[in-house]
């Protein structure tokens, strides 16, 4: 399935009048998302940026329906959401939930992985910008070894937890990586997992640039060295099937690290063992 | 009218499926299961169209029954002690959007240490949620109450429990009249009001200012003190509609010379109606007073009730630690100003502490005995 970025509609069901930081990675991805997804989409976010960024008051930035969930259960909150509509026979809707790293890997976790397990036919995304920024930019299991963060000065000293690996071992539908600098990549998964019948799972690396130490217009430009680097493999696993979605040119990983302050401690010898990891993984081959 | 032996948690089980909940969700625990287990039956024999999410967890399927209530369905759980204590969160959550979702509660002890008996502190700790609690003297109640229960939610968008305790009323059998399906359905029409709505996009719980925030809250208080209108009404027309004996907010027996009443709410009110018999026989003028809503708290009425009575007995089967029992703690708070009417609490039935005619004497007449010091807790059965 491919994107044509001409022949995407011109309403932009997310994005309007939201309250994110300019160059904010989250509303981004959400307003790419929404391109694909539609007005036939509901969608459920726990506390994080992107939940209260979308409405204050009596105003949303959502043209769907919207529900800012508690932090530990949109998942579950959309499974009852789309009960609801197959009781009263309202069909062609996306239920998504979407979560940041801690609404999804963390304090979320739970409900994730009982959603997923029960193959509910719902969307859950991952928005990753890998802390936690809503709070300030604290450390989560999404953080990346070694970067400094809020209450982690001395950068965290244990890996990213892999939540690709534990959403496929799930066994469900469709799991996908993506990516805000890739956007046709992004909605081309999109697009596939709203026609599952069954669970899917997409994660998003969307920086944050207030927490990553990089410039708001740098965005996209570090997003997409950490796919060009090898770090952020863009790859989908449709029913079973793995297939990379995109090939990176391999930079070097400085060429990502060092674009940021969260990783201005990183000696020589770290930038090294990232890049021998890079190197093995891409060497094996598919 | 159908009449037939069940048990608590088969008649907490049956109000919702007369009630045609539409969407079910559940985490097993003890002893809430039996009714858990009684809706899925229904489901998979076809006799109750209703989709059940099986939560991994007790916050999760209060979140999952919140969702289906937001999209517009009739949905239902039901829980106790620990599980509601996860729950917690979406509880007073679930109030402040304003679900109509009813929730049956089998009572039961908190742990530490490690219970799993009757007693009312799990609810208790939900007090300032939001919820109305309806309590049920027994089965007979629980079926009623729950139909009842889905009524005054959906009149008044407030989340409704109905209490009932565990093994006592979970596990006993009891004879129940069970109301016709098709005056039910006359009694519960459906109508639809979702928040998330595909035709009608709205932000639900979207960053609230100062400026709004007292808003919500205030207008979320009125609702609740509305119920003390509504609650009479709901039970009168049921009562009529089916030929039913459930009370309002309150129900007095012998009361009407009363200088000493008991007050208390859920299972050993049926208990304390034999104590009551008994010492009228010895021509005391002890009556009894019944308390089925306890959020919100029926001021006006309980007071009218009290009356002419120089003395009270609370009977709680909670502890607020440091405070006493909520129910006489309540009670005094609505008393303030109200002269020479003496009200003490006893505290009974702790973690499944036993609960007789005996017990219930006891604490007559120990109260009776700490006088006026109005502080006092008198612990029954230590």
């Amino acid at each position: 399935m491919t994107i044509n970025v001409n022949s995407l509609p011109q309403v932009e069901l997310f994005g309007q009048g939201n309250v994110g930081c300019k160059g904010c990675g989250a509303a981004i991805a959400g307003r790419q998302a929404m391109k694909v997804l539609g007005e036939r989409t509901i969608i459920t976010i726990p506390a994080s940026c992107m939940a209260t960024l979308g409405g204050s008051n009596t105003r949303s930035a959502w043209r769907v329906p919207f529900y800012h969930t508690l932090f530990e259960c949109a998942p579950a909150v959309s499974s009852g959401i789309r009960a609801a509509l197959e009781i009263q026979g309202i069909k062609d809707v996306n239920v998504v939930s979407w979560g940041g790293d801690a609404g999804s890997a963390d304090i979320g976790f739970q409900s994730l992985t009982g959603a997923a397990e029960r193959q509910e036919n719902i969307i859950h995304v991952l928005y990753d910008n890998e802390m936690y920024m809503n709070t300030g930019g604290q450390t989560g299991s999404q953080t990346p070894i070694y970067a400094i963060t809020s209450n982690g000065s001395l950068g965290k000293k244990v890996r990213k937890k892999n939540m690709l690996a534990i959403m496929e071992a799930h066994g469900i539908d469709y799991v996908a990586s993506a990516n805000i600098a890739y956007p046709e990549d992004l909605m081309a998964k999109f697009q596939k997992a709203a026609a599952k019948k069954g669970f899917s799972y997409i994660h998003i690396l969307a920086p944050c640039h207030r927490g990553w130490g990089i410039k708001p217009e740098e965005t996209i430009e570090v997003a997409r060295k950490a796919t060009e680097c090898g770090l952020w493999e863009l790859f989908e696993v449709d029913e079973g099937k793995r297939t990379r979605t995109y090939e990176p040119k391999l930079i070097p990983v400085a060429d990502y690290f060092k674009a940021q302050g969260r990783f201005k401690n990183l000696t020589d010898e770290q930038i090294a063992e990232f890049q021998k990891f890079v190197d093995d993984y891409y060497g094996k081959g598919e | 009218m159908n009449k037939v032996l069940i048990t608590g948690s088969e008649a907490a089980a049956l109000g919702a499926k007369l009630a045609k909940i539409e969407v079910l969700s559940y985490y097993p625990i003890t002893p809430a299961f039996p009714a858990m287990e009684r809706l899925s039956k229904y489901i998979d024999d076809g006799e109750l169209n209703c989709k059940f999410i099986r939560a991994e967890s007790d916050h999760s399927a209060l979140a999952a029954v919140l969702g289906g209530s937001l999209a517009g369905a009739r949905s239902y759980t039901v829980t106790n002690s620990q599980g509601l204590l996860l729950m917690t969160e979406v509880v007073y959550h679930v109030a402040g959007l304003r679900q109509p979702i009813v929730m049956g509660v089998a009572n039961r002890a908190l742990s530490a240490p490690h219970s799993r008996f009757p007693e009312h502190g799990d609810v208790v700790s939900q007090s300032a949620s939001g919820w109305i609690q309806l309590f049920c003297e027994n089965n007979q109640d629980i079926l009623d109450n729950t139909i009842q229960a889905f009524r005054i939610a959906e009149e008044l968008r407030v989340p409704v429990m109905v209490n009932y305790e565990g093994y006592l009323q979970s596990h006993t059998l009891e004879e129940v009249f069970v109301p016709e399906q098709s005056k039910v359905d006359a009694f519960l029409p459906l109508k639809r009001q979702p928040a998330l709505d595909i035709n009608n996009p709205r932000g639900v719980n979207t960053v609230t200012s100062p400026d709004f925030y007292p808003y919500y809250k205030f207008n979320q208080n009125e609702a609740m003190l509305e119920s003390l209108n509504l609650i009479p009404k709901v039970a009168a027309e049921y009562n009529q509609e089916f030929g039913a004996n459930s009370c309002g907010l309150i129900e007095c027996y012998q009361m009407e010379d009363a200088e000493h009443a008991i007050v208390a709410m859920g299972s050993i009110v049926g208990t304390a109606r034999i104590l009551v018999d008994n010492l009228r026989k010895e021509g005391r003028k002890i009556g009894l007073i019944k308390v089925k809503v306890w959020r919100p708290f029926p001021v006006k009425a309980i007071l009218e009730a009290l009356q002419n009575v120089s003395f009270v007995t609370v009977l709680d089967k909670n502890i607020v630690f440091g405070v006493g029992g909520a129910l006489a703690t309540d009670l005094k708070a609505a008393a303030y100003g109200r002269g020479e009417m003496v009200i003490n609490g006893a505290i009974l039935g702790l973690g499944g502490g036993k609960c007789g005619v005996e017990e219930i004497n006891a604490a007559v007449m120990e109260t009776e005995s700490a006088g006026s010091d109005k502080n006092k807790s008198v612990w029954i059965g230590l």
